[in-house]
């Protein structure tokens, strides 16, 4: 309770003046410079909200920002995702900034410093960067202000996953042995991995190269709540994304463990695919990035890292990537199945534009009379543990299943 | 028998840019309020609300734009607008000399030349109801049901004629034509459901709707992701986007809210009931419904006919036979006129109406607010 000791209002003082200190210097460096697609009307308003900000008028601000974020999110929602303006995406970033930082002027109560790092975080999943990643560094203070209580105490030590109770009575780990098993390769050179798996497109699993990484000591339920638990992450709910129930929301880190892992979960929830060390550059400093990422074309930042974090059961249906894949586990074991493009046909990918890169086939229960051909389809499996690097091979089909508590983090990169 | 009494104007909701809105004091109207509609004795036909500024046309052809765009201009019939685009039929020179089309930015308060032009055939005049009632603006079709507008590229698409449209609404990223026959066909992107065929892929071209074939339809009306359109015999079909509850349907979002408010006022902890299902009317519970990708029929109270509809981004308002106005779905700005900023995921009617005695009769959406025609109840 160290922190509680300073009054509520000094410390609402340092944290105004913390995030004053983010903000460019003057009203014109406030500023976005926006290309013609957005209209003249947005930007009008969101130079009345900076000059109402300016102004101290804090209460009409927010109101300016609740209409810009209004506006621009539903630009954001127009249109393929792919297509969504990057100024709109710059725009929406920039109403979360005035927002969370309004929020923060009054001397308010611990609500409004977990309200704006929503906010932030908001701004940080669905807008782009603006002045130098600012809601970054503004997240960033904002979690340090958080009260401590706002940190819930830790369970019981138990993060070994082993040792966590199972949720279900039986867990089903597949046989390998009876199966094609992926190949494995303790460090090999850069030459040979290209050669040998990079060029001809097969996969591999790499061991010896991720196995000395912070993450691997570091990442338990624990770490991850102190670090990251009041950040707000995508979710997907349901048992796989091809499932008529499944949806996406948004919760604290937080939220997902206590209602996906801890507590009895009735749905399966997995924070998936998602760029969480672009939000929280506290965990990209417990990784790293595969020396044979350099094999590629692409430079450095192009490299896209998601994480994947999740209970005992979630499924990724079988699919195809459109590049290479790293995927590195770092927490529990994952059975991993994987057939080459070649099978395509075979896999029965669905022939709706938003799914037609996934196989209609439930791979470890097909239905054989729907699917005839997928019987003969050759495949190989793995079960990957913590420490390995699984190479999945771009536009390889692949199907995993989390054995335990599982987290994994996966670079895509070309 | 008795006397039709000229009607006004009311709006609601979004007034942030100083749009003519009753009072346009502050951002945000609640409740309805008579319009201080520009110029003395003007009688308002038309109304096209964009985000940011309203257009208003009157009988005589005035042209008014209240909002971030401000300005007055003549021999116009009809108007329609968008942020990026205001769109003008304007009676040519002399008599006989045809329509003109014009598409203008909206700050240049129609001076100079306007971004472009195109002279429409003289066919189709004369649009204006008996009794001189406003009827919903046929832009953006033009006269002649040949082409539209649109304030994305390609600005100007022409119809196939065979499509003999009557209604052409246009949504954030889809379109709907209603034809002569009653039939409705919708195209663009379908991510929502908002296409109204059973699935979330995009259509290209015009597709009917097949599954209300059968059932002529009088009126059609796009809003930012759903459909609305109302059937002759005073039914309400519904598809689309429903994650404010614009669809009447269920909406998870808006039972969290309400969960949470439940849950912060009777300071309970949250029980374990399932999130996923909701209170049914009966008592039953019935499922969330994010997305409905065709059609469904609303259920308003028994006896309500529908006659007309329009939609904003994320609401829905609905005039009846009886001259009552019934809105649902987004109400943060004040938009559904129910005195208050919450969504609602069920019709509920606008009670101002009700209470000083005025009927309804049009309805008129702008993203964010409702623009209302009402008439005094006649006497006796």
């Amino acid at each position: 309770m160290a922190e509680g000791d300073r009054e509520p209002l000094a410390r609402a003082g340092t944290l105004r003046e913390a995030l004053r200190a983010l903000l460019p210097p003057t009203k014109e460096e406030l500023t976005l410079q926006l290309g013609e697609r957005v209209e003249r009307s947005v930007v009008r308003l969101l130079r009345e909200a900076v000059e109402l900000f300016c102004g101290g008028r804090g209460g009409e601000c927010l109101q300016a920002s609740e209409a810009i974020l209004d506006y621009s999110w539903e630009k954001l929602n127009t249109g393929p995702w792919r297509d969504v303006h990057r100024d709109w995406r710059r725009v929406y970033a920039f109403g979360c900034l005035l927002k969370a930082v309004c929020l923060c002027e009054e001397p308010g109560d611990a609500g409004a410093v977990a309200a704006a790092l929503r906010v932030c975080d908001m701004g940080l999943l669905m807008g782009a960067a603006i002045l130098g990643d600012i809601l970054t560094k503004v997240a960033a203070v904002l979690q340090a202000h958080l009260p401590s209580g706002k940190r819930p105490a830790p369970g019981p030590a138990q993060e070994q996953p082993h040792e966590k109770k199972a949720r279900h009575d039986r867990v089903w780990i597949p046989d390998v042995r009876s199966e094609r098993t992926v190949p494995r390769l303790r460090c090999p050179s850069l030459q040979h991995f290209r050669k040998h798996f990079l060029v001809p497109g097969r996969p591999v699993i790499l061991e010896g190269v991720a196995d000395q990484w912070p993450c691997m000591k570091k990442w338990s339920l624990e770490y991850i709540q102190d670090v990251a638990g009041c950040r707000t992450v995508p979710v997907e709910v349901g048992s796989r994304y091809t499932d008529e129930e499944w949806s996406q929301t948004l919760m604290t880190v937080n939220e997902f463990i206590s209602k996906y892992i801890r507590d009895e979960p009735r749905d399966v929830g997995y924070l998936a695919q998602h760029q969480l060390f672009d939000q929280i550059p506290e965990l990209k400093r417990d990784i790293s990035i595969p020396d044979y990422c350099c094999l590629g074309d692409g430079d450095e930042e192009e490299i896209t890292i998601n994480a994947w974090f999740g209970p005992q059961g979630t499924v990724s249906p079988l699919h195809q990537d459109p590049q290479q894949n790293f995927l590195v586990q770092v927490t529990g074991r994952k059975y991993i199945r994987l057939y080459s493009p070649q099978e395509s046909e075979a896999l029965y990918p669905h022939d709706t534009h938003l799914l037609h890169n996934t196989s209609q086939v439930d791979v470890e229960n097909p239905d054989l009379e729907k699917f005839p051909k997928f019987a003969e389809a050759p495949f190989l499996s793995c079960i990957l543990s913590p420490g390995e690097i699984l190479f999945i091979p771009v536009k390889y089909w692949h199907y995993v299943r989390a054995l335990d508590l599982s987290f994994s983090v996966s670079f895509w990169w070309s | 028998m008795a006397e039709e009494r000229r009607g006004s104007w009311f709006g609601f909701g979004f007034c942030g840019f100083g749009q003519a809105l009753g009072s346009g004091r502050g951002r945000q109207v609640h409740s309805p309020e008579p319009l201080q509609t520009p110029g003395e004795g003007a009688d308002v036909c038309r109304v096209s609300a964009s985000w940011s500024y309203t257009a208003f046309v009157t009988r005589g052809g005035r042209l008014e734009l209240s909002g971030s765009a401000g300005c007055a201009a003549g021999g116009c019939r009809d108007a329609w607008a968008s942020e990026a685009l205001l769109v003008v039929l304007r009676a040519g020179p002399g008599r006989g000399a045809g329509t003109e089309l014009q598409a203008w930015a909206p700050g240049s308060a129609l001076s100079g030349e306007p971004l472009w032009a195109h002279t429409v055939g003289p066919e189709a005049e004369g649009e204006d109801a008996p009794g001189g009632e406003p009827q919903a603006g046929a832009l953006p079709l033009l006269p002649g049901g040949r082409a539209y507008v649109s304030p994305r590229p390609p600005f100007y698409s022409p119809l196939a004629p065979e499509l003999r449209a009557r209604r052409l609404e246009l949504g954030a990223e889809h379109a709907l034509l209603l034809d002569e026959a009653g039939q409705v066909f919708s195209w663009g992107q379908g991510r929502h459901g908002q296409l109204g065929h059973g699935t979330l892929e995009a259509e290209l071209e015009p597709r009917p709707l097949e599954a209300l074939q059968g059932v002529p339809m009088a009126e059609v009306a796009a809003g930012g992701w759903h459909s609305v359109c109302v059937s002759e015999t005073g039914d309400i079909y519904i598809w689309g986007w429903n994650d404010s509850g614009q669809l009447a349907l269920p909406s998870r979002s808006l039972a969290e809210v309400g969960k949470a408010a439940a849950g912060e006022a009777s300071g309970l902890k949250e029980d374990g009931c399932d999130v996923r299902t909701a209170e049914g009317e009966s008592g039953g519970l019935a499922p969330f419904i994010a997305i409905q990708p065709f059609p469904a029929l609303l259920d308003l109270p028994p006896g309500t006919d529908a006659v007309k509809a329009s939609c904003g981004s994320r609401h829905t308002a609905v005039v009846t036979r009886t001259g009552e106005l019934y809105t649902w779905g987004w109400g943060k700005y004040g938009q559904l006129g129910h005195k208050d900023t919450s969504s609602l995921d069920r019709p509920r009617r606008v009670e101002y109406f009700v209470d000083k005695r005025l009927q309804v009769r049009a309805v008129s959406c702008g993203p964010w607010n409702t623009y209302v025609y009402a008439v005094e109840k006649a006497e006796g």
